[in-house]
C-alpha cells in the first residue's frame, strides 16, 4: 500500500529532517508513528499525504510511484486517503456539521445521500449536540474529534493521525482509539503519530520510531 | 482535453452552484458557499467592472450607431447621381439642361430627373459665399439631380459614356468618393471602437487577475483544507470562478443598464444641444437619430456576457496557476 525507498527530506539549504527512510506499510496494518518533538514525524505524515516532496528516494503510494503523477493524480490518490491535523484545520465558516461533510461534498455526492451518515458519526464521536456550532465556539477537544470525523466520513484506506488525542480526556481518547481500531478492522490502514505511550500501550501495533532523522520499526 | 472530458466536464459542470453564485452574497444559500463571499474582494471589484462595462457598452453602441448612421447615409446617396453642366462656352445653357435632361429620362433604371435651377445652385455655395447678386454673375455650374431605380439600377459606365459623346461640358458624378470617404470614416470609428473594446477587456482581466491571486492568498487555509480532502483543481477554481462569474455578471448589468439609459436618453440630449453651437442636422449627419435599435442594445447584453466568460475564464486560469504552485 505504501513503500518509502530510501527516502530523504530537506526543507530549503537546511539539514536532512528525514534520511534513508524505509519501510512498507500492508492493507488492513496499524502502525504507531513515534519518536522526540522535532524527530520529523509530522514530515513524515505530509510526505505520506503527498503535501511535501522528498528531496530523495522513491515513494509509492498504493503502488504508485508519488513523483510520476500529476496534481490531478495526487488528488485523486488523496481521496482515499483521511487525515488529521494536530491543527484540526477547520473550516470556520463552516458549521461542524459542514466540516465533516465536506470530503463528500467534494467527491460530488448528494446531501441526501450523506447527511445521516454525518449526523450518526457526529453523534458517535461525541458531537450530536455541536453540529450546527461553528469551530470558534467548540473546545480543543471538540475540534480534535470534529477534525477526526471529517478523516474518517469517506471511509478511507488509508487514515494518517497526527497526535488525534492530544486535546482530549482519557475517556474520549479510549474512544476514539477504538474508532480507529474499528476502521481498522473494516479494512482501513492506519498510521497514528503519537507521543502518548499510555494511548500506544493499549494496542499491540507496530512502532515506526524517528530518531535524529532515522526510521526504526519495533 | 478531448471531447469526452470536454463534455463530461459540461454535463458535471455544478450549474445550479453557478446560478446561486449570481445572486449577492446575502442571498446566497449557506451551505453552497465553501469559499465565503465576504473573503472575494468585492465592492471595488464590482464598482471597477461596472466602469469597465458601461465603457465597453457605450462604445460598442457608439460604433454601431455611427455605422448604422453611415449605412443610410450611404443607401442615400447611392440612389442618386448628379448630373454637372458647365456653363463655360455653353451659349443656351437652359436649353442645354433640357436635352439632358430629357435624354436621361429616356434612360432604363433611372426612376426621376430633377432639373436644378441657377437658383438651386447658387443657394448651394451660400454658404461659403452668402446672399450675394454676385453669385448670379459667377459661371456657376448646372445640376440635375437624378434618382435611380435600386432594384434595377441603370448602366451608370455607359450613361456616363453617352452624356461625354452627345454633349460637350457634361460630367456624371455617381458620389462614388463619398462612399468610400464614409466608409473610411466608418471602418476608422469601428477599429478604434474596438481597440476601445480590447483595452477595455484587458483591464478587465488584469483586474480579475489581482483579485484572484488576492483572493486566493486570503483564502490559503481553505484552500489548503480542500486540497487535503481530495478536491481537485477542477473543484477549487469552480468554487472560486462561481464567485467571480457572479460579480462579473452583477457588475456588467450595472454597467450595461447604465450605457442603456445614456443611450435612451440620447435623443433628448441631442434635441438640447441641437438648439446650440451645434445644429440638430449636424449630429443626426454623424450619429443619426441617437437612437439605438434593438439589435444595438443586444450588443450591451452580449457585453455582459462577454464580461461574464472574461471574469469565468481569468479567475479560473488565475486560480489553476495558483494551484500549480502546490505540492
Amino acid at each position: 500500500m505504501i513503500r518509502f525507498e530510501n527516502v530523504g527530506l530537506r526543507y530549503g539549504n537546511g539539514p536532512e529532517i528525514l534520511r534513508d527512510v524505509n519501510f512498507h506499510v500492508l492493507p488492513g496494518s496499524f502502525h504507531f508513528l513515534t519518536g522526540p518533538s522535532g524527530a520529523g514525524k509530522t514530515s513524515l505524515l505530509r510526505l505520506l499525504f503527498m503535501s511535501l516532496r522528498p528531496t530523495r528516494g522513491l515513494i509509492f503510494v498504493f503502488g504508485e510511484n508519488v513523483s510520476d503523477l500529476s496534481a490531478a493524480g495526487r488528488a485523486e490518490l488523496r481521496r482515499r486517503i483521511g487525515i488529521v491535523f494536530q491543527d484540526f484545520r477547520l473550516l470556520d465558516h463552516l458549521t461542524t456539521w459542514e466540516n465533516v461533510a465536506l470530503p463528500l461534498r467534494v467527491l460530488g455526492k448528494k446531501e441526501g445521500d450523506y447527511g445521516e451518515d454525518v449526523t450518526d458519526l457526529l453523534r458517535w464521536v461525541g458531537l450530536g449536540d455541536r453540529i450546527n456550532a461553528y469551530p470558534e465556539v467548540l473546545s480543543g477537544g471538540e475540534k480534535q474529534r470534529a477534525a477526526i470525523a471529517r478523516a474518517v466520513i469517506g471511509r478511507p484506506e488509508l487514515l494518517l493521525a497526527d497526535e488525534p488525542t492530544g486535546n482530549v480526556d482519557p475517556v474520549i481518547a479510549d474512544r476514539l482509539l477504538r474508532l480507529f481500531v474499528e476502521l481498522n478492522r473494516l479494512g482501513t490502514s492506519v498510521i497514528i503519530a503519537t507521543h502518548d505511550y499510555g494511548l500506544m500501550d493499549q494496542l499491540d501495533a507496530p512502532r515506526l520510531v524517528l530518531y535524529e532523522g532515522h526510521l526504526e520499526i519495533r | 482535453m478531448n471531447a469526452v472530458h470536454l463534455i463530461a466536464d459540461i454535463r458535471d459542470y455544478p450549474w445550479r452552484n453557478l446560478v446561486a453564485g449570481l445572486l449577492p452574497a446575502r442571498f446566497q444559500p449557506k451551505t453552497a458557499l465553501i469559499v465565503p463571499s465576504a473573503s472575494i474582494a468585492g465592492n471595488a471589484l464590482t464598482v471597477v467592472i461596472a466602469i469597465m462595462s458601461f465603457l465597453a457598452c457605450l462604445t460598442a453602441g457608439a460604433v454601431y450607431m455611427v455605422n448604422q448612421s453611415a449605412e443610410a447615409w450611404v443607401k442615400d446617396i447611392s440612389s442618386e447621381i448628379t448630373i454637372e453642366l458647365d456653363p463655360v462656352n455653353t451659349a443656351d445653357i437652359e436649353k442645354k439642361m433640357t436635352l439632358v435632361s430629357l435624354f436621361l429620362a429616356k434612360q432604363a433604371g433611372i426612376t426621376h430627373v430633377k432639373p436644378m435651377t441657377a437658383q438651386d445652385s447658387a443657394k448651394l455655395l451660400e454658404p461659403w459665399l452668402g446672399h450675394s447678386d454676385v453669385l448670379s454673375a459667377l459661371p456657376i455650374p448646372r445640376l440635375i439631380a437624378v434618382e435611380i431605380d435600386r432594384s434595377n439600377p441603370p448602366d451608370i459606365n455607359a450613361i456616363s459614356e453617352a452624356l461625354s459623346q452627345n454633349f460637350e461640358g457634361v460630367t456624371l458624378d455617381d458620389h462614388r468618393r463619398w462612399r468610400a470617404e464614409i466608409r473610411t470614416l466608418t471602418r476608422s470609428a469601428a477599429l478604434g471602437g474596438i481597440a476601445v473594446l480590447v483595452l477595455v477587456a484587458a483591464a478587465t482581466v488584469a483586474v480579475i487577475v489581482s483579485a484572484t491571486r488576492s483572493a486566493m492568498a486570503s483564502n490559503h487555509e481553505i484552500i489548503e483544507v480542500l486540497h487535503f480532502v481530495g478536491a481537485n483543481e477542477r473543484f477549487i477554481s469552480r468554487e472560486f470562478e462561481r464567485h467571480f462569474v457572479g460579480l462579473g455578471v452583477r457588475a456588467g448589468l450595472v454597467g450595461a443598464v447604465s450605457a442603456s439609459l445614456v443611450f435612451l436618453l440620447m435623443p433628448i440630449v441631442m434635441q438640447m444641444l441641437g438648439e446650440g453651437p451645434a445644429t440638430a442636422t449636424e449630429m443626426s449627419r454623424l450619429v443619426g437619430t441617437g437612437e439605438l435599435d434593438l439589435k444595438g442594445y443586444l450588443f450591451c447584453v452580449l457585453v455582459v456576457f462577454v464580461v461574464a466568460c472574461l471574469c469565468m475564464i481569468t479567475s479560473r486560469l488565475g486560480v489553476i496557476r495558483v494551484l500549480k504552485s502546490y505540492a
